[in-house]
């Protein structure tokens, strides 16, 4: 191993690692700074129960009637975050397991989600090209967090599918990209995730506090 | 259905310019609200896009800072919006586009990255008075801020949140539709959205009351004002004493043969509150507090709200929060109330009096932000023998197409009757004759759509079915 594919896929990545954190733990300070109103109903269902459905939203495609009408959209979805995962996986098991990758049948499960969350990233793009509304909602992070994500599956891919006489290429341009995405997330949409547990706490706990999910029967019987 | 010839030129409603007629006028007359503080107008001579940027830091609170970060733009909410629907072909009813012209300013003003690297996520701050009207058109006349984008948001971005949030920060700034403004000031003035005096509140009440013992021979029925220690205080909407005091008479030949003991409060008696659509909170917690410090000054063991979609939620949902006021007496709409009745065995009802097919409307604010959704089935069911769903309802219902107080901005109509297809094709196809609801804003917004796509229905209220359905006791 070449002494620049062992500092970037151990040092480097521990320090973009780092800095995401770092950014993640003051955005999430930085969140924390704002006011959080306080609810003075009685309840009429479970804020609970309601926190609980809304997290597990993401599981539940019937759900929502956007899902529910477009299940493919939905199966592109989760193949193309199945993506994500597999690709972040691989950033941690070639420098620190790579026996994993041996047998077991994960190289293969792991390439053919990444080759679909691919198919899949291209197909957004030109969908998000290709539609007027989604075009004009689009900015320029839109687009190149996208591709940003395009070509990390790509490199990843790579990685897992090329010969071994094609050298270090594959895994240096893959810990490169990761090292970069790193470092962009926090400023990018692909941050997302870090606001989710926000977002669907605060509409699952008035939905649930308010009984439109898990509405407790003894409401309808006494008032409230 | 109407045909395509009543298309709306967007760019028209998009630069519709401000109209500050009524709010001259209210500062010319010295209004105490404007006096106070309370009302504000309009002033060019400000800078009004620094002000807005200041009020966007002092009002964000961490729901807010949410909903605005998280969105990923992927556009799904442009299948569940009416607008959108309506218009497939103009992005600009996507509500995530709508939600970003609020939300590139907060990232220019309060984002990371949007104040890093502006560019990179379209971030921009309003530079004129210009850009904030433009802002007012799209906040006040292109969302209807029914919330059926986030119940079907992956994320659960709360668009209508973001747009109320840029109501209310334009209503401080006076950049509000003129009749955002007059409702508005008729509010904080009257206590009540129309403007009704006490002497005009009182004498209706006399005139119901002798409509109504004239009606059914009964000397006793009574609408009491003013009484303390009752089961109940009766709050309602402005629209019952003005326009529609049939509503106000069924529910006093309810209550009465129910036996309930209640009141109606001198002062505080609006259960509706125009801050949930200006975006005034100041306003939404004086009017809710008119409310409960009137139910607790009479002692009333509870408090019972006639049908109103953002009445309801206003008083029981919402208004506590925004008086910074403790809930402490079970807040409750009157269709619970005639759930129980009916439960209870205290008032009789026959089906058979209403064999009409019927459906229900469910109101944004009740299914969607409230907690009723089972409740006026549960009594539609006893009182009509042809009851049948709409297709989508209960918390997936789409909007009369008059909510969030676009029936007092006139300006927008025209392309809220266009997008009111959606709404119209939904209906036809209950093949129903009575359109049931329990909601007076709905009332007039679902009689425009019955109006305007000469569909073949009555809309009424549920408290109508039940009053149809009374069976006298012997």
């Amino acid at each position: 191993m070449s002494p620049l594919l062992r500092v970037l896929q151990d040092e480097v990545q521990i320090v973009a690692l780092s800095f995401l954190g770092i950014v993640y733990v003051l955005k999430l300070l930085w969140i924390f700074r704002f006011p959080h109103r306080t609810e003075r109903t009685f309840a009429a269902g479970s804020a609970r129960a309601g926190v609980q459905s809304s997290l597990m939203n993401v599981l539940m495609p019937w759900q929502m009637e956007s899902t529910r009408s477009d299940p493919v959209f939905y199966v592109q979805f989760a193949l193309f975050h199945a993506g994500v995962l597999a690709a972040i996986a691989l950033s941690f098991i070639v420098p620190y397991a790579p026996g994993l990758l041996v047998g077991h049948g994960v190289r293969p499960v792991m390439l053919a989600t990444l080759i679909a969350a691919l198919m899949i990233g291209l197909g957004r793009l030109a969908r998000r090209i290709r539609r007027p509304g989604l075009r004009l909602i689009s900015t320029p992070d839109d687009y190149l967090s996208l591709v940003l994500t395009i070509v990390f599956f790509a490199t990843a891919a790579l990685l897992l599918a090329a010969p071994a006489d094609w050298g270090e290429g594959p895994a240096i341009a893959f810990f490169a990209l990761t090292a970069l995405f790193l470092v962009y997330v926090p400023f990018s949409k692909v941050c997302h995730y870090l606001y989710y547990p926000f977002t669907r706490i605060f509409l699952g706990h008035t939905l649930g506090h308010r009984g439109v999910v898990a509405r407790r029967a003894r409401v309808d019987a006494e008032g409230i | 259905m109407r045909p395509e010839e009543d298309r709306v030129d967007i760019d028209r409603i998009l630069s519709l310019p401000l109209e500050t007629g009524s709010q001259e006028k209210a500062a010319g007359q010295s209004l105490p609200s404007v006096g106070r503080g309370d009302l504000m107008t309009y002033d060019a001579a400000q800078n009004n896009p620094g002000r807005f940027a200041d009020l966007v830091r002092r009002k964000l609170n961490r729901s807010l800072v949410a909903s605005l970060e998280a969105c990923v733009h992927c556009g799904l909410c442009a299948d569940s919006c009416h607008y959108a629907l309506a218009r497939p072909d103009d992005p600009r009813m996507v509500p995530a586009y709508k939600a970003d012209q609020v939300r590139r300013m907060y990232k220019r003003i309060v984002g990371w990255t949007g104040r890093l690297v502006p560019g990179l996520v379209h971030a921009k701050r309003p530079a004129s008075d210009e850009d904030l009207n433009r802002l007012k058109n799209v906040v006040f006349g292109t969302c209807s801020a029914c919330r059926r984008c986030t119940m079907n948001c992956p994320m659960g971005v709360e668009n209508a949140a973001i747009v109320r949030f840029a109501r209310g920060i334009l209503a401080d700034l006076g950049i509000v539709p003129e009749g955002v403004f007059n409702v508005s000031r008729d509010q904080w003035e009257s206590g009540n959205q129309m403007g009704v005096s006490e002497q005009d509140y009182l004498e209706t009440i006399d005139w119901v009351k002798e409509e109504l013992q004239a009606e059914t021979g009964d000397p006793s029925i009574d609408l009491p004002v003013d009484v303390e220690g009752c089961d109940f205080m009766y709050t309602i909407n402005p629209r019952e004493v003005k326009f529609d005091p049939r509503s106000l008479a069924n529910a006093a030949k309810i209550f009465k043969l129910a036996g309930e003991s209640w009141t109606l409060p001198r002062w505080g008696w609006d259960q509706t509150n125009f801050g949930l659509f200006s975006g005034d909170d100041r306003l939404g917690g004086f009017v809710a507090r008119n409310a409960y410090e009137a139910a607790e000054r009479l002692k009333a063991k509870r408090i019972v709200i006639s049908e109103c979609g953002h009445g309801y939620r206003s008083t029981r949902w919402e208004g506590y929060n925004w008086a910074g006021y403790d809930q402490k007496l079970p807040t409750e709409s009157v269709v619970v109330t005639i759930q129980r009745y009916i439960r209870e065995g205290r008032i009789t009802v026959d089906p058979s009096r209403n064999p009409d097919p019927v459906t229900f409307h469910d109101s944004c604010n009740i299914a969607r932000s409230g907690d009723l959704i089972a409740q006026p089935r549960w009594v539609l069911r006893r009182v009509c023998s042809d009851f049948r769903e709409m297709h989508p309802n209960g918390r997936e219902n789409y909007c009369c197409t008059g909510g969030s107080g676009l029936l007092s901005m006139a300006e927008y109509r025209p392309l809220r009757l266009e997008v009111a297809r959606i709404k119209a094709e939904q209906l036809k196809a209950t093949g129903a004759k009575v359109l049931c609801t329990m909601c007076h804003n709905c009332i007039d917004g679902l009689n425009d759509v019955v109006k305007h796509y000469r569909l073949d229905m009555k809309v009424v209220q549920v408290m109508d079915l039940v009053a149809g359905a009374l069976v006298a006791p012997e």
